[in-house]
């Protein structure tokens, strides 16, 4: 499954040093890496990148559609067999908010899955870097897509911010 | 938890998914012996006729309504630790949610199951669904009975896919430790995952989404369950109080029985660093918290009977608590709103036994509370002529036995395949390795 990859894979134990390397990165000019780690990190997300996900839009625009949709499916059923009860308004709108409220929770939520799914890459087939399994447990990593010229430098980069391990992967 | 490291959580968590112990397997064929017998007295009801269930007319819903309510309500408590105390930030919550996720997934599942069996016809089931067919007839959406089926469906997807979404991450740990066909098996569940910036990024938006979602629909859901009873004109269901009392009651239930669950689990597995007093201390707040509402809700129904000056409404309540079906109003007191009174005490909710026992009750109290709603309401009618007592015959409490069954049956299942903690979660309420600390 794993695709051909090179670059430079850097291991740290600390995530202080994660922020340093990736702090060295940017001001080297790399903007192309990612970062691996066990549990979510505020100062390694932000050290990255501070852009806000565009998971919310979709969410809010599956929300709105799924809300539209149950009111249609209510007042268009009810007005293609029209069945006047207590002298009612066929198009009943306070009991219809239940359906339109939970068609809104149900398709927010599926446009929700999908739209993380689309932008995290996940499943992850492609594998575009190198992994280890400590990424899961205690460790935290730095994987650096560049050509040979540059692997010794950004190695060094890596060693001189922590990185207890590095590897350098060539296709 | 101050003893644990990043390590240690991984491989204590991924010890409980060891292959099963003889005395796993012990408990999983007599859970599924109870399940055939639910079977076989389903099975025996769809061959018969729903005659063979204790229905007289003016009982026409019990004990499978009952159970539904009983156990919609118990997912409820698992959405509210999974979501709302996310949404609030309660870092209590981080060891328990994933075991009070499953409890959802399962117990909405099984209750999922009793409007199917209480309609006898249960190969009509599909006339609920809004479909376009050759009489152009449509479902009613002006029925509170139409609303469940869109309300529960709507719960059990997103209360799943809560769960799945979380599980990602721990599952992928779970893969990297693993072999044969759990390797394989965690790869597909896992997504893949390998806790990439941009992975986290996305994760994280889309959780606090979910739980944005589904915390008004853990307050709808039960509501709507409710409005199944207080839309009908029938004395002790038609009361506006029905769905904040219900929303109440079945936080009250669900905190019940994850507190049921994780005791047993915290022993057998040896979890005392991570289910410590802190966390039963919580639980036991929402406990005490909820039955008090509950017993409020109680008082209240008999004031307003009393006070509505409505006859029928008042001789229902007096039957309630002194006709023929006295003993189970008392025993829902008894269970809801005087034992978890012991919660006040600090050294009682820091007492894990004593807890279980608590939540025993409870857990008794909560399903005779639904009793009482719907057979006491329904076997004191409108007319004197047709008041009847009811009593559950051996196929409902087969089915009922059969449900239990069910629901432990993927527990016991999701302990020993999954992660039943929140591996990553725990990870993050401790202090982060290596020296520079960046929290």
């Amino acid at each position: 499954m794993s695709a051909k990859r090179q670059g430079v894979l850097a291991i740290f134990e600390d995530p202080g040093s994660v922020v340093d390397a990736i702090k060295a990165l940017k001001s080297g000019g790399r903007r192309k890496f990612s970062v691996m780690t066990p549990v979510p990190n505020h100062d390694i997300a932000e050290a990255i990148d501070t852009s806000q996900s565009p998971v919310r839009w979709c969410t809010f625009i599956g929300g709105v559609v799924g809300g539209t949709l149950g009111f249609l499916l209510c007042a268009w059923t009810s007005l293609d067999w029209p069945l006047i009860t207590n002298g009612k308004e066929i198009v009943s709108i306070p009991p219809f908010m239940v359906i339109v409220f939970e068609c809104t929770v149900l398709i927010g939520g599926l446009t929700n899955l999908f739209a993380m799914l689309f932008f995290a890459g996940l499943p992850d087939i492609v594998q575009g870097e190198a992994f280890d399994s400590r990424f899961t447990e205690d460790r935290f990593g730095i994987w650096v897509p560049c050509g040979r010229q540059d692997a010794e430098a950004v190695a060094a980069t890596m060693r001189a911010n922590g990185a207890e391990e590095v590897r350098v992967e060539a296709a | 938890m101050a003893k644990l490291t990043y390590s240690k959580v991984n491989q204590d968590i991924l010890k409980m998914i060891r292959p099963p112990t003889s005395a796993w397997g012990i408990l999983f064929l007599t859970d599924l012996m109870v399940l055939g017998f639910g079977i076989l007295c389903f099975a025996w009801q769809v061959y018969t006729g729903l005659g063979v269930a204790g229905y007289t007319r003016p009982v026409m819903w019990a004990v499978y309504i009952t159970n539904f309510v009983f156990w919609v309500g118990i997912g409820h408590a698992g959405t509210l630790i999974s979501a709302v105390l996310f949404l609030f930030r309660a870092r209590f919550r981080n060891s328990i949610y994933r075991t009070a996720e499953g409890m959802t997934v399962f117990a909405v599942m099984t209750a999922g199951l009793f409007p199917l069996i209480h309609l006898g016809r249960v190969w009509n089931f599909y006339w609920l669904i809004p479909y376009p067919n050759q009489r152009q007839l449509w479902t009613n959406f002006r029925s509170p009975l139409e609303w469940d089926v869109f309300a529960v469906s709507t719960y059990l997807t997103i209360s799943s896919v809560f769960f799945i979404v979380g599980l990602i991450p721990d599952v992928a740990v779970a893969r990297e430790h693993a072999t044969g066909w759990r390797k394989k098996l965690y790869t597909l569940l896992s997504f893949n995952w390998r806790g990439t910036d941009r992975q986290w990024k996305h994760y994280n938006n889309a959780y606090t989404y979910f739980a944005a979602l589904a915390t008004p629909l853990v307050f709808s859901v039960h509501s709507v369950v409710s409005w199944d009873f207080a839309m009908s004109i029938n004395p002790g269901w038609h009361s506006t109080i029905f769905a904040p009392y219900f929303v109440a009651g079945a936080i009250f239930s669900g905190i019940a029985m994850v507190i049921t669950l994780m005791v047993p689990m915290r022993k057998i597995f040896n979890l005392e660093d991570y289910l410590g007093d802190w966390h039963f201390d919580s639980m036991g707040k929402i406990l005490l918290f909820t039955s008090l509402i509950v017993s409020y809700a109680y008082a209240i129904e008999m004031f307003l009977a009393w006070y509505g000056g409505n006859v029928y409404e008042k001789s229902v309540f007096w039957d309630r608590a002194f006709g023929h079906m006295g003993w189970a109003y008392w025993i829902m007191v008894t269970c809801n709103c005087l034992i978890p009174l012991l919660c006040i005490k600090k050294s009682i909710r820091t007492n894990i036994m004593a807890m279980f026992v608590i939540s025993i009750f409870v857990n008794i109290g909560m399903w005779f509370e639904r009793f009482v709603i719907i057979v006491q309401s329904l076997s004191h009618n409108f007319p004197v002529f047709t008041w009847k007592a009811y009593a559950p015959t051996w196929v409902e409490l087969g089915i009922t036995a059969g449900s239990f069954a069910w629901f432990f049956m993927f527990f016991l299942l999701f302990v020993k395949f999954l992660p039943a903690m929140a591996i990553a979660e725990i990870k993050e309420i401790l202090p982060m390795p290596g020296k520079k600390r960046a929290a």
